[in-house]
């Protein structure tokens, strides 16, 4: 046996349940978003300290409050503290998601990975192929049973209610409500310090869920970006806070604040994110039909190195997954299922980006139609005789398949 | 000073950048090669707006200097920009043409630094760091306030034979702005820092391209890097690596 024995520490303090070492500097301490794979693109998660924006440009989806309450539901998970500003904070608290029960917990598996693997099975793979790994377009999500960090949330269970009362009442959760006609920039920020000063012992998670919505009246660019920017300052200056913004959506557009505004936007904070959902444009959803969105990244935390984390720990960025460096960034995309949010590499579909080609119509559906709206007439005709009162309904009728039939004519 | 480069001291050196490919690693670099590499005593004083100084100090330290002694000691002075100075975000317009009458906003910051320059215990090594000086402009600043204090700046540099360095973001490559085109005027470089046209790549962080200021006269002993030869670098958490296009070799 050698006599060697390895120096051991003894005064490393315990971690604080919720938070990790950054892998990127020892210094760093992480805090998870409540989302796998955000915390992949951002690097393992959000420095302390650091501030998230998140910008959905999309005025028919709320992906971007989406995000800010899988923030406040992993802080509540966590025990960390919490300090909501918004209009209706309490509101807006009491519609977060939470951790399904034992036994749903034990079924990880989404809809979607269960049909991937069903369809999986009939395929029949060349051997030498059989033993490789699946191809994964996301990270795993599965939660380390070592740490508390990154939980299971379901988005189709919402939190108790009588959790987030006592949360409130333990004074682990608190708000400040905006109110539009006091609404002052420089005293909202001397709020957020006192919340920040009164304990240093656990990691503050202040979440904005909709930064310029009409609870805070008209503000202008200039004041937005000095709020962000005095954000930021004050985080660097009690490192144990961290803070989730995220824009209203009209705010989010790339022109609203002159050109170049989601430029400014990302150099004033120190990650930025533009979740851009398709609800709003059919072409885009009908060429990623399994994905709702795409994620653009205009900047990433990095308060202690001159290199993002991300850029070398991020499997989804994947810009070391090649041995030799030379690997450019993946596409992302976000995907929103019954039960979670995640974010995906974006690829086309086997057919070139549409689930089901179409060219042209089957002959045998050009017949059908012919058949049918041939029959229609057909019985209009005889309903005219007999029936004056059901007269006004079959010409309805053959208004409408007249109107099939020029269609399939035209066609 | 700034090693592939090898410029001469007491310009104005403005550096822009694009939010893809930030330039933090020159200004980082350039503070530590003048404590490093210059002899006798130095004194540096850096203008933070966007940053504090625990990444000044945990980017230098990745880089084997301390500057927590240079800080005691007094040759490193850091000025946090906005414990000064305050922008007055909501007039509904800012300033734009000459007032005479309202005094210059930034006026106190100038003020410290004409203090910290004119400190007789130190050397004729001066350098001064501006890191930001896009985001004085977009959190309230007007347009006239921040280009009359970067005419002062360098005069004052001018005077006390220091070396300027001042960082500007390019939020809209290909038309450039009204502080843009202010501070090119005066510069006597223009370090160019750009991505790639291609996107983020794992090999290549970005290009840096090396042009001359319109008032300063052609020579000195520097060699211009156009755009179109622009220097590539990989950027790694103990500085830049270097290199020509298409010539990575070990790095590509």
């Amino acid at each position: 046996m050698s006599s060697f024995k390895r120096k051991v520490t003894n005064k490393a303090a315990l971690p604080v349940p919720g938070t990790r070492t950054s892998p990127a500097s020892s210094s760093v301490t992480t805090i998870s978003t409540g989302i796998p794979s955000l915390d992949d693109v951002l690097g393992g998660g959000l420095p302390l300290s650091c501030c998230l924006l998140v910008t959905a440009p999309d005025l028919h989806s709320s992906y971007g409050e989406l995000i800010q309450k899988y923030f406040l539901a992993e802080g509540l998970a966590c025990r960390h503290r919490l300090c909501v500003v918004d209009g209706q904070p309490k509101d807006f608290v009491r519609d977060i998601m939470w951790i399904p029960g034992q036994m749903k917990q034990q079924v990880e598996k989404t809809e979607s990975d269960e049909e991937e693997d069903s369809s999986d099975r009939k395929v029949k793979i060349a051997w030498r192929y059989e033993q490789m790994k699946p191809f994964q377009t996301t990270v795993s999500s599965t939660p380390s049973t070592t740490d508390s960090y990154g939980h299971p949330f379901e988005l189709s269970i919402r939190a108790p209610a009588s959790l987030i009362d006592d949360a409130f009442c333990s004074g682990q959760l608190s708000s400040l409500t905006i109110e539009p006609s006091k609404l002052d920039v420089t005293n909202l920020i001397r709020q957020l310090e006192d919340k920040l000063q009164s304990d240093a012992s656990t990691p503050l998670r202040i979440c904005i869920p909709s930064l310029g919505s009409p609870f805070w009246g008209d503000v202008t660019k200039r004041e937005l970006l000095f709020f962000l920017h005095s954000l930021k300052s004050l985080l660097r200056k009690y490192p144990h806070g961290c803070a989730s913004v995220g824009l209203s959506p009209h705010l989010s557009a790339d022109n609203w604040g002159g050109a170049g505004w989601l430029q400014k936007l990302g150099w004033i904070s120190d990650a930025a994110l533009s979740l851009s959902a398709f609800s709003g444009d059919v072409s885009m959803s009908a060429t990623f039909p399994k994905h709702h969105g795409l994620v653009q990244i205009q900047s990433l935390p990095c308060p202690a190195t001159l290199v993002a984390a991300s850029d070398r720990f991020s499997v989804l960025r994947g810009l070391v997954s090649s041995s030799s460096g030379g690997s450019g960034e993946n596409n992302l995309a976000f995907k929103c299922t019954r039960k979670r949010l995640m974010i995906e590499t974006l690829h086309l579909d086997l057919e070139g980006g549409v689930a089901e080609r179409r060219t042209t119509a089957l002959v045998s559906e050009v017949f059908n139609a012919k058949s049918s709206a041939a029959m229609a007439t057909g019985a209009s005709v005889r309903i005219e005789l007999e029936q004056p009162e059901q007269q006004e309904i079959a010409k309805v009728k053959k208004a409408k398949k007249k109107s099939v039939a020029f269609d399939v004519y035209d066609f | 000073m700034l090693a592939p480069f090898n410029l001469p001291k007491g310009i104005l050196l403005l550096i822009t950048d694009e939010l893809a490919a930030p330039a933090d690693f020159l200004l980082h670099r350039s503070l530590i090669s003048h404590v490093k590499e210059t002899n006798g005593p130095t004194k540096t004083i850096v203008l933070s707006v966007s940053e504090d100084l625990t990444k000044w100090k945990a980017v230098a330290s990745k880089l084997n200097l301390n500057i927590s002694h240079q800080i005691t000691n007094g040759s490193l002075e850091f000025i946090d920009v906005m414990k000064h100075v305050q922008p007055d975000f909501r007039a509904p317009a800012p300033r734009e043409t000459a007032d005479l009458h309202s005094p210059p906003t930034l006026r106190p910051l100038f003020d410290l630094l004409q203090t910290a320059l004119h400190k007789p215990d130190h050397g004729d090594a001066k350098l001064v760091i501006l890191d930001d000086i896009a985001t004085l402009e977009w959190i309230g600043f007007s347009l006239l306030d921040v280009s009359r204090f970067a005419r002062a700046l360098r005069c004052a540099c001018l005077k006390a034979k220091a070396t300027l360095i001042i960082r500007h973001h390019v939020v809209t490559p290909g038309d450039p702005d009204d502080l843009f085109r202010h501070l090119l005027q005066m510069c006597t470089y223009h370090l160019d820092v750009r991505p790639l046209g291609s996107g983020r790549s794992g090999a290549v962080s970005g290009e840096v391209a090396l042009h001359l200021g319109p008032s300063t006269p052609v020579g000195g002993g520097v060699k211009l890097i156009p755009r179109s030869a622009a220097l590539q670098y990989k950027l790694a958490d103990n500085g830049p690596v270097f290199f020509q296009r298409g010539t990575g070799g070990g790095v590509l």
